[in-house]
């Protein structure tokens, strides 16, 4: 494949997927600066690995293994990279004419439950809501199925806990 | 909150975080800012700078170059440079290996995992070698050539010299490991932690 076809191909994957990766980057980074950084450095690593990508798995899945490694391990730790949750550094929301007061609140919630997670488990909790089969779960997460219910039991747990308390 | 509730919740993310419209060609020109890419540029400046060191010393005593060419010292040094660049270029075919981020996040952290491993036995080993192998230089140097400083230090005793050589090398050792502790070793706690969280 020609580079600039390659670059074509690239951008075009991208521009369908790109609400995965920000979504990731809302998971992993609170601040919009750290948002951007990461949002360009799991593009980086995205572009490096996509010549290499021979179709043998989803697009979707590969790109989640790329932004996932990237987001847990590709960026050295920072003070304000969410590691638990503080109220003040809570993501804050792109403005939207759409969304009523009751989802914005309920959509905080959400957030806050999910940001006392630890990053193993962010991941998981991120694809289980997007309808990942537990199967896709373990190609991306290499995590066997048997232990992901597990897991995803006590996260729901978890989630349950926290959301109660606070 | 059930969590297939939040699930329904999560959905309207979909429509409330929109991501700023970013020029993708633009963004795969920059340079990465990950580690494995931080450790890669710091192996390639350490091949440049051993490479143009030599050559700045050879340009500086031009006028007596066929005294520096006879020097034990300007060989040492020679041979000193070029092993950096040899354990340069090996460390930084250890770090491409760990660049694959396609792989199972599982699977890549234990790969991460092992590799960093080697490169921080191997890095502190050479470290280590590099300091024996100074005190072994200065130990020998006047064997070979005369030097006036080198005269006056193996003027005093053997105990005080090596008790001097002794107690740099715990101060070396110490600050490596420190250094270390700080850095790779930290990456590599929090890489052993993500694959706890993953058991």
């Amino acid at each position: 494949m020609q580079k600039h076809e390659a670059e074509e191909q690239f951008e075009k994957h991208l521009r369908e997927h790109e609400l995965l990766i920000y979504k990731v980057c809302r998971l992993y980074a609170y601040s919009e600066a750290d948002r951007q950084d990461l949002f360009q450095e799991i593009v980086i690593q995205l572009w490096k690995a996509f010549l290499k990508f021979n179709g043998q798995s989803k697009f979707s899945t590969w790109l989640y293994r790329v932004a996932i490694n990237t987001a847990i391990t590709g960026l050295r730790k920072k003070k304000n990279f969410i590691v638990s949750y503080e109220p003040a550094t809570l993501p804050q929301h792109v403005d939207d004419n759409t969304s009523t007061e009751e989802e914005e609140e309920q959509l905080k919630v959400l957030h806050k439950a999910i940001e006392q997670l630890n990053q193993v488990e962010k991941a998981i909790v991120m694809l289980y809501m997007e309808d990942k089969a537990y199967e896709e779960m373990e190609d991306i997460l290499g995590i066997s199925q048997g232990n992901l219910r597990v897991k995803m039991n006590r996260i729901k747990e978890k989630l349950r806990q926290i959301t109660k308390n606070n | 909150m059930e969590l297939d509730e939040l699930k329904n919740q999560w959905k309207q993310t979909d429509k409330t975080q929109k991501p700023k419209n970013q020029n993708i060609m633009e963004l795969i020109q920059n340079k990465s800012n990950g580690p494995i890419a931080e450790l890669k540029r710091s192996f390639k400046n350490q091949i440049i700078g051993m490479t143009v060191l030599p050559i700045a010393y050879i340009a500086a005593n031009l006028e007596h170059i066929d005294k520096t060419f006879v020097s034990a010292i300007f060989w040492f040094f020679i041979m000193f440079c070029v092993s950096v660049i040899i354990f340069a270029r090996l460390n930084y075919a250890i770090v491409e290996k760990m660049e694959g981020m396609d792989g199972k996040v599982k699977l890549n952290l234990e790969q991460q995992i092992v590799i960093l491993e080697t490169r921080i036995r191997q890095k502190l080993i050479g470290i280590h070698t590099a300091f024996l192998l100074f005190i072994g230089l200065l130990e020998v140097l006047p064997y070979f050539q005369n030097f006036q400083m080198l005269n006056k230090w193996h003027s005093l005793s053997p105990f005080i010299r090596f008790g001097a050589y002794s107690a740099l090398f715990l101060y070396q050792y110490f600050v490596t490991r420190m250094g270390s502790r700080r850095g790779s070793e930290q990456h590599l706690a929090n890489l052993k932690e993500l694959v706890k969280q993953m058991q």
